[in-house]
């Protein structure tokens, strides 16, 4: 392996390591999106003690549906990190 | 330096020291068929592993009743159905009678096969082909719900519903929901394990109450209430989809 090839090498380690971190940065979204609904959830079933069971079944449903952008962000950092597709294209330009 | 990111390189030498992976599930067998090479891979043989233990409870708690229940068991398995036709009823309402066995095992397969990691098992549904497997199952029953109600027009109709133009958002939709049912139950569940594995990795031999602490959230809470919103979004994904 060449200087250049462990350069390139390098860089497209280190860039994804970056972007799986950055992707991660979607957690922010869910997180408050989640915090909202529970914090509703307790105000209603505080109004309403009796419909709390509908109440957290809506509520689990509704963080199930904010947690969605956050579960594809870790897709794209597992992917970055186990499965990376920009590291296999790279070796087959330094292969062929 | 012998973090994940060198497992990538192939160049990379076998870390010699301990070292923090994380792999997809073994393949156990493969072979050549119909040109296609078809893997017999280890959640495969832990699903046959929980389907066997799912048939257990069902034949203790299935066999033997009576009309009028005498044993402690027939009243738990009473006690079980009935919660279940109620979510069923509250969920999909009471013309859906004839989906609660299936709503009940999907429940039940799904739970079982997130906590068999309890047991030092690589839980099958931290692969994301047995999850996109279940999502399918619920995205034919949603289109089958739609053209069974709505005939050939209903079902046409629901596309371009509201308006025309609304056409092409409705098709990305109508894939989207597997998707990310797939995904959700994949993500929670690797998430889980990636986390237990940092967690033990991390303490190396003081590995002591903490990660039993970690494992009660992300192996034992997570999986039931993963279970509980697959199971729930099947049932309005099923219900939603009728046409009046």
């Amino acid at each position: 392996m060449t200087d250049m090839e462990i350069l390139a090498n390098a860089i497209v380690l280190g860039a994804s390591a970056l972007g799986a971190g950055t992707a991660m940065v979607a957690g922010i979204g869910p997180g408050i999106g989640e915090g909202f609904c529970g914090g509703k959830a307790v105000e209603a079933i505080g109004r309403q003690p009796e419909a709390s069971g509908v109440v957290t079944r809506t509520m689990i449903i509704g963080d199930a549906i904010a947690e969605t952008t956050g579960i594809y962000a870790l897709v794209v950092a597992l992917l970055l990190l186990y499965a990376n597709p920009i590291f296999g294209s790279l070796q087959s330009v330094l292969g062929g | 330096m012998s973090t994940a990111l060198m497992m990538l390189s192939e160049a990379a030498p076998a870390a010699a020291e301990k070292s923090f992976e994380i792999s997809g599930p073994m393949v156990v067998a493969s072979w050549e068929m119909f040109g296609i090479t078809w893997n017999l891979t280890e959640s495969v043989i832990v699903q046959w592993i929980v389907m066997l233990v799912i048939l257990a409870v069902c034949l203790i708690l299935g066999t033997g009743l009576k009309a009028v229940p005498t044993t402690r068991r027939q009243a738990l398995a009473e006690m079980l159905i009935s919660a279940l036709r109620g979510m069923v009823n509250d969920g999909m309402g009471a013309k859906y009678k004839a989906y609660i066995p299936y709503i009940g095992i999907l429940m039940v397969y799904v739970m079982f096969n997130s906590l068999i990691s309890l047991f030092g098992l690589r839980a099958p549904m931290a692969d994301v082909s047995v999850t996109a497997s279940l999502a399918m199952i619920t995205f034919f029953m949603t289109q089958y719900n739609r053209a069974k109600t709505g005939k050939l027009k209903g079902y046409l109709k629901a596309f371009v519903d509201p308006l025309p133009f609304m056409l092409p958002f409705n098709i990305i939709g109508e894939f989207a929901n597997p998707v990310s049912m797939a995904l959700r139950l994949f993500g929670n569940l690797v998430a889980g394990m990636v986390i237990g594995g940092l967690i033990y990795f991390a303490l190396g031999n003081f590995a002591i109450l903490i990660p039993a602490v970690a494992s009660l959230y992300f192996d034992i809470f997570s999986a039931v209430i993963q279970s509980y919103i697959f199971v729930m979004l099947t049932m309005s994904y099923i219900s939603s989809a009728e046409c009046e």
